[in-house]
């Protein structure tokens, strides 16, 4: 699991943070912007592969927290809340970049055509391949594919988060990672066994 | 060899299984290879799809200024959004009202018509104690024109009556019903919406 989980900090302390800046406290908002920044941004990042406009994405995230805090409600965890903000601002963001992006990611070429050991890819180039192979899924999927990998978050999280009944949560998992099997299956390779073909 | 487990694995994966469907998808596993290679490769899929490491923002303190920059001064969003969220709630609510309304004041109006055809009403002025001879002008013009005489007339000026009667009724509720269902197909298809991924601004 990566690094940029949830921040630590009691419900309790939280929930008076909560209630502060929906009293429109700036400062409680800011306290609460800087416990979830990490988390937000691993998200859309991973949502839209660009670390830019993932910057962009989770700013505009917390903006919109901030002006509908007060239709928040303590039944859903802070966390699972901003997370669906983070997924509409990822995609507005993405669809307001689709200029940029495509070009940048089409030049990536997802199927290695070559084969044999000798042509399997560097670390980088996998990388950008997953990278790619995650933007390419159905966003529905991808949020929740990035929820679960990236977030490590349960079924029940994922459902709460998205909105969407537990059952939609496990459909469309399995349909992400099926894709992404079927994609990047030259790519599963034991990464140990790549690069030591590479430095022959 | 029971059946493959393969639309369990990814749950499975996650430890989202308890129970009997968590036993039986492990006795399947020590059992069936192929299984056992698809859950590697979820194991594999998972290492692949973690070698994209999320960059270190610059300044998480930069980041939280510029937030604290972009903030609107007041949290307007909110309360707009209530404030639709409640009107659309109301409608329901006031088609409901209008049909008891409209029922109650035709309810209404059929009790006087009959009380005033029975003669209750006599005492009563005018406007209020209306006659049903009044609803069949259209049957009389035509038996004037000698269209129609005896039984004939009598069936037409019955059922102008009852049309004349019936007719504003029927439409109205029929109107109501229309508007309602029209809104309880949007609230369904706002639902279905929601449920298959297109979320909700927040």
């Amino acid at each position: 699991m990566e690094q940029y989980s949830v921040a630590t900090i009691s419900t309790e302390d939280e929930a008076v943070l909560i209630l502060r800046a929906q009293n429109g406290e700036r400062n409680a908002f800011s306290e609460l912007v800087r416990i979830h920044t990490r988390g937000v941004f691993n998200v859309v990042f991973h949502l839209c592969g660009d670390a830019l406009i993932a910057d962009d994405a989770a700013q505009e995230t917390f903006i919109r927290a901030w002006q509908n805090l007060s239709s928040y409600r303590p039944q859903t965890p802070l966390r699972n809340w901003l997370y669906r903000i983070a997924f509409n601002a990822g995609m507005d963001m993405l669809r307001k970049e689709k200029r940029i992006l495509p070009n940048d990611i089409d030049e990536m070429e997802l199927h290695d055509e070559r084969s044999g050991p000798e042509t399997l890819v560097s670390q980088n180039e996998r990388v950008r391949m997953v990278q790619k192979a995650v933007l390419s899924l159905p966003d529905a999927s991808r949020a929740v594919l990035v929820l679960r990998e990236y977030e490590g978050m349960s079924y029940s999280e994922i459902a709460d988060a998205l909105d969407i009944p537990i059952g939609t949560v496990m459909s469309r998992l399995n349909y992400a990672r099926k894709l992404l099997k079927e994609t990047l299956a030259p790519k599963l390779t034991v990464p140990a066994e790549a690069d030591y073909v590479q430095t022959r | 060899m029971s059946k493959h487990v393969s639309e369990w694995l990814n749950a499975y994966y996650d430890g989202e299984l308890h129970g009997h469907r968590l036993q039986a998808v492990e006795e399947h596993l020590a059992e069936c290879e192929s299984c056992q290679a698809e859950l590697e490769s979820l194991h594999g899929l998972s290492d692949l799809l973690h070698e994209v490491r999320t960059p270190e923002l610059v300044s998480p303190e930069r980041f939280v200024s510029n937030v604290n920059l972009r903030l609107p001064h007041k949290q307007t969003v909110a309360s707009q959004n209530k404030v639709l969220e409640f009107g659309w709630w109301m409608i329901p609510v006031g088609l409901l009202a209008v049909w008891v309304f409209v029922n109650t004041a035709f309810i209404v109006s059929n009790i006087l018509t009959t009380a005033s055809s029975l003669g209750v009403l006599s005492g009563m002025s005018d406007w209020l104690a209306t006659g049903p001879a009044s609803n069949v002008y259209l049957s009389t013009t035509v038996g004037q024109m000698g269209v129609l005489d005896g039984n004939g007339l009598s069936l037409a000026e019955t059922l102008e009556t009852f049309t004349r009667m019936s007719l504003p009724q029927v439409s109205l509720q029929i109107s109501i019903a229309v508007l309602y269902l029209s809104w309880l197909a949007v609230w369904w298809a706002r639902r279905m919406r929601r449920e298959h991924g297109q979320l909700f601004e927040g």
